[in-house]
C-alpha cells in the first residue's frame, strides 16, 4: 500500500487513541455535555438486496461494466448483502463532536473498514451568521441524493453517476468551515475547505469511465482497474487508491473545494461547488500510483413542486490531467462531465422516483486517447416505502454506454445493461 | 345634602363602567383570503385600558424536529416551559429584544422555565436544527387573540371606547412587522389587508 498510506494512519491513530482513552476515564456529566458510549451515540444500519442483472462483467471483478454488480451475459439473479454501517456519534463538549462511521460492503467482493472518521464543531450563533466546522475523512457536500451520518441514498438503491463517483474517488481529508446567514428573505451559505489526500481522484473515471454504484471507497482501501493496456501497465498501477498523498509527507500540496448556497424566498435551493486537489502530475509512488491534477464546477439544484414532489439535478463538468508533457499535452487529458434530471412524488405512503442520467469523458491525453471515451445515459424507477426501522426499495436500472477500448476484453464497444434490484433497510 | 354629595363623589371617582360593546376583526391578505393565526391586540385609550392578567404556565415542547404549538401568546409575566421530547438535543435561542435568551436542552424530558417579563415578539430557533422555527406573542392588553380559519377574531367584553388595533404575524411584510389601526368610538368592526412572505420553504442541507 505504500508508506505513505501507513504514515497517514498512524499520524492519526495514536493521538486519537489517546484521546479516547483520556475521554474514557474522565467522568461524564449531562450538564457538561459529554456523551461518548450512551446508546443514542450509536446507530446501526444494514441493507439486503435481491439483485437481477444482465450484461457485462461488473468494474469490481476488474471488467468494464458500471453496476455494482454484473454478469457474464446471461440474467444472473443472486440475493447480496449490500451495506452495513455503524455510526458512533460521540459528543464532547455541547459545540464540539465527531462522527465515526465504519461500514462492511457486501457483494461482488465483500469487504470492510472505516468509511467517515470526522470532527464537527457548531457553537452559539449570532444574531446575524451562524458558524460551523468540519474536519477529518467525509463525503464533500456535493450530492443531492445522500443523507444521514451513513450517508445512505434517500430515494432509491442506485446512486447518480456524478454522486457514485463522488463515493469512489472524492475522498479527501478536510477542513471545512461553513458561515449561513439570511439576507432579508433570502438564506445564503458559503463554505471552503481545504484538503489532501486525494491525489488520485481521477483514476477510474479515465481507465474505467463513469459508473452508477453505492459501493464507497473504505479509507485505505484500493478500487481494481478494468485491464491496461501494456503500454499504461508499464507505468501505472492495476489499481488505484483513492485515499492518497502521492507526494511523501501529508498535505504538502492542499487542494481546495468551495461551495456557496443561496435560497430566495421561493422553494428552489441553488448549490455552486467547485473542486481542485491542486495534485503534481508528475508525482508517481513506488507502487505506480499517480497525481492526478483533477477540478470540477458543480451545480445543483432542489425544487419543491407542491403536493410532496420534489425535482432535483445536478450537473457537473472537470478535468484531470496525470503525466508528463508529451507532443504539446499530458499521458492522460481527460475532459469529464455528466448530469442527471431526478423527480420524487409520494402515492399515498410509497414514494415514486425517477431519474435519467447522461454522461461522457473526451480523452485527449498523449497516451490516452479517444479510445478511452466513455459516452452513455441511463433511466432509473424506483419504489420506496417506510416503516418504522425499516426501509422496503425496489429499484429497476437501465444504463446504456459505449468504450472502445472494451474490443480489448472482446467486447463490443456498447454494452447494455439492466438490474432489478429488491432491497429491505434496517435502521436503528 | 352632604350625604348626596358624598355618595355622587364616590360614584364620580368610581368611575361610570362602561358597557361591553363587541368587537370584530378581520384580516385578509392581498387577494381577499383569509389569514389564519394573525395575532390582533386592542388596546384602547384611556380608563378603558386594561392589561392581560400577569402570570400563567404555558408549554413549547420540541417534537420530531419542531417546536409545538408554532405560535404561543402569553400575558407578560407569563412562564414558558420548553420539554425536549426527542432522542436528540436541541439548542433553543432567541435574539428578540423583548427577551434574550439560550437554552441547552439534552435529549429525552429536559426541560427549563423561561420567564418573559416585557411586551413584544420573541422568535425562537434552535442552534442545531435550521429548520426549527416558533414565535411567542409576551402581551401587555387584556385583549389579544389569534385570527381563526376565516380570518376573524371577535372581542366580545371588548370595551365602549376608542383606541387601536395592531396585527402582527410572523410573515407579515410590513415595518416592524406590524400593522395598525385607529378604533373610532362608534367603530365595532375593523378589517385589515395584509402582505405576506411565503413561509420558509426547505431546510438546508446539514452537513
Amino acid at each position: 500500500m505504500g508508506c505513505v498510506a501507513r504514515r497517514l494512519r498512524n499520524r492519526g491513530a495514536i493521538p486519537l487513541g489517546c484521546a479516547l482513552a483520556a475521554l474514557w476515564a474522565t467522568p461524564g456529566s449531562a450538564d457538561s455535555g459529554l456523551k461518548l458510549f450512551t446508546p443514542d451515540a450509536f446507530e446501526l444500519s444494514g441493507d439486503v438486496r435481491l439483485v437481477a442483472v444482465d450484461g457485462e462483467k461488473s468494474w469490481v471483478d476488474g471488467g468494464f461494466g458500471k453496476l455494482r454488480s454484473g454478469s457474464n451475459g446471461d440474467l444472473r439473479v443472486q440475493p447480496q448483502l449490500g451495506n452495513v454501517s455503524l455510526v458512533w456519534k460521540p459528543q464532547f463538549t455541547w459545540s464540539l463532536g465527531a462522527i465515526v462511521v465504519g461500514m462492511a460492503e457486501g457483494g461482488q467482493r465483500t469487504e470492510a473498514g472505516l468509511s467517515q472518521a470526522y470532527l464537527t464543531f457548531r457553537p452559539m450563533r449570532s444574531k446575524k451568521v451562524a458558524f460551523s466546522g468540519r474536519a477529518g475523512l467525509m463525503w464533500p457536500p456535493v450530492s443531492l441524493e445522500h443523507e444521514g451520518a451513513d450517508w445512505h441514498v434517500k430515494d432509491s438503491i442506485t446512486p447518480s453517476a456524478i454522486n457514485s463517483w463522488i463515493g469512489e474517488e472524492v475522498r479527501p481529508v478536510a477542513a471545512e468551515a461553513t458561515l449561513s446567514a439570511n439576507l432579508g428573505d433570502h438564506k445564503l451559505r458559503a463554505t471552503g475547505a481545504l484538503f489532501a489526500a486525494n491525489d488520485t481522484s481521477g483514476t477510474l473515471l479515465t481507465f474505467r469511465g463513469w459508473a452508477l454504484h453505492d459501493r464507497t471507497t473504505l479509507a485505505f482501501h484500493h478500487q481494481p482497474l478494468p485491464p491496461l493496456d501494456s503500454d499504461l501497465a508499464g507505468y501505472q498501477a492495476p489499481f488505484t487508491h483513492p485515499l492518497l498523498d502521492v507526494e511523501p509527507g501529508f498535505a504538502r500540496r492542499p487542494g481546495y473545494y468551495a461551495k456557496l448556497v443561496w435560497q430566495p424566498p421561493v422553494p428552489v435551493r441553488i448549490e455552486l461547488f467547485r473542486y481542485d486537489n491542486r495534485a503534481n502530475p508528475e508525482a508517481v509512488t513506488s507502487q505506480l500510483e499517480w497525481g492526478w491534477r483533477t477540478s470540477f464546477d458543480h451545480v445543483g439544484l432542489v425544487a419543491d413542486l407542491g403536493s410532496g414532489a420534489q425535482l432535483r439535478a445536478q450537473g457537473l463538468q472537470g478535468r484531470t490531467e496525470m503525466g508528463f508533457r508529451e507532443g504539446g499535452a499530458r499521458w492522460v487529458n481527460n475532459r469529464f462531465r455528466s448530469a442527471y434530471v431526478s423527480l420524487t412524488r409520494p402515492f399515498g405512503s410509497v414514494h415514486l422516483s425517477a431519474r435519467v442520467d447522461a454522461f461522457d469523458t473526451r480523452n485527449r491525453g498523449s497516451d490516452v486517447g479517444d479510445e478511452y471515451d466513455d459516452t452513455g445515459w441511463s433511466a432509473m424507477l424506483a419504489a420506496r416505502r417506510e416503516w418504522p426501522h425499516f426501509t422496503g426499495l425496489i429499484e429497476l436500472l437501465h444504463v446504456s454506454s459505449r468504450r472502445e477500448n472494451r474490443s480489448d476484453v472482446g467486447l463490443d464497444a456498447r454494452q447494455n445493461q439492466t438490474q432489478l434490484q429488491a432491497e429491505v433497510r434496517m435502521h436503528w | 345634602m352632604v350625604r348626596n354629595l358624598l355618595v355622587a363623589l364616590a360614584l364620580a371617582s368610581a368611575g361610570a363602567p362602561l358597557a361591553a360593546a363587541p368587537l370584530s376583526v378581520r384580516v385578509v391578505d392581498a387577494s381577499g383570503r383569509p389569514v389564519r393565526d394573525a395575532v390582533v391586540t386592542l388596546y384602547p385609550t384611556g380608563p378603558a385600558a386594561r392589561p392581560a392578567r400577569p402570570g400563567g404556565r404555558f408549554v413549547i415542547s420540541q417534537q420530531n424536529l419542531q417546536f409545538h404549538p408554532f405560535l404561543t401568546i402569553i400575558p407578560v409575566g407569563g412562564d414558558v416551559s420548553f420539554p425536549n421530547f426527542d432522542p436528540t438535543k436541541h439548542h433553543v435561542y432567541s435574539f428578540s429584544a423583548a427577551k434574550k435568551f439560550e437554552l441547552k436542552l439534552f435529549a429525552k424530558d429536559q426541560s427549563r422555565t423561561v420567564h418573559f417579563d416585557r411586551p413584544g415578539v420573541v422568535a425562537l430557533g434552535c442552534n442545531i436544527h435550521d429548520q426549527m422555527s416558533a414565535f411567542i406573542v409576551v402581551t401587555d392588553s387584556a385583549w389579544t387573540a389569534r385570527t381563526n380559519a376565516q380570518g376573524m377574531v371577535m372581542f366580545g367584553d371588548a370595551p365602549n371606547a376608542s383606541g387601536r388595533i395592531v396585527v402582527w404575524h410572523p410573515y407579515l411584510r410590513a415595518p416592524g412587522g406590524e400593522l395598525q389601526q385607529a378604533l373610532g368610538p362608534a367603530q365595532r368592526s375593523a378589517s385589515f389587508q395584509v402582505r405576506l412572505r411565503p413561509p420558509p420553504a426547505m431546510p438546508m442541507q446539514d452537513y
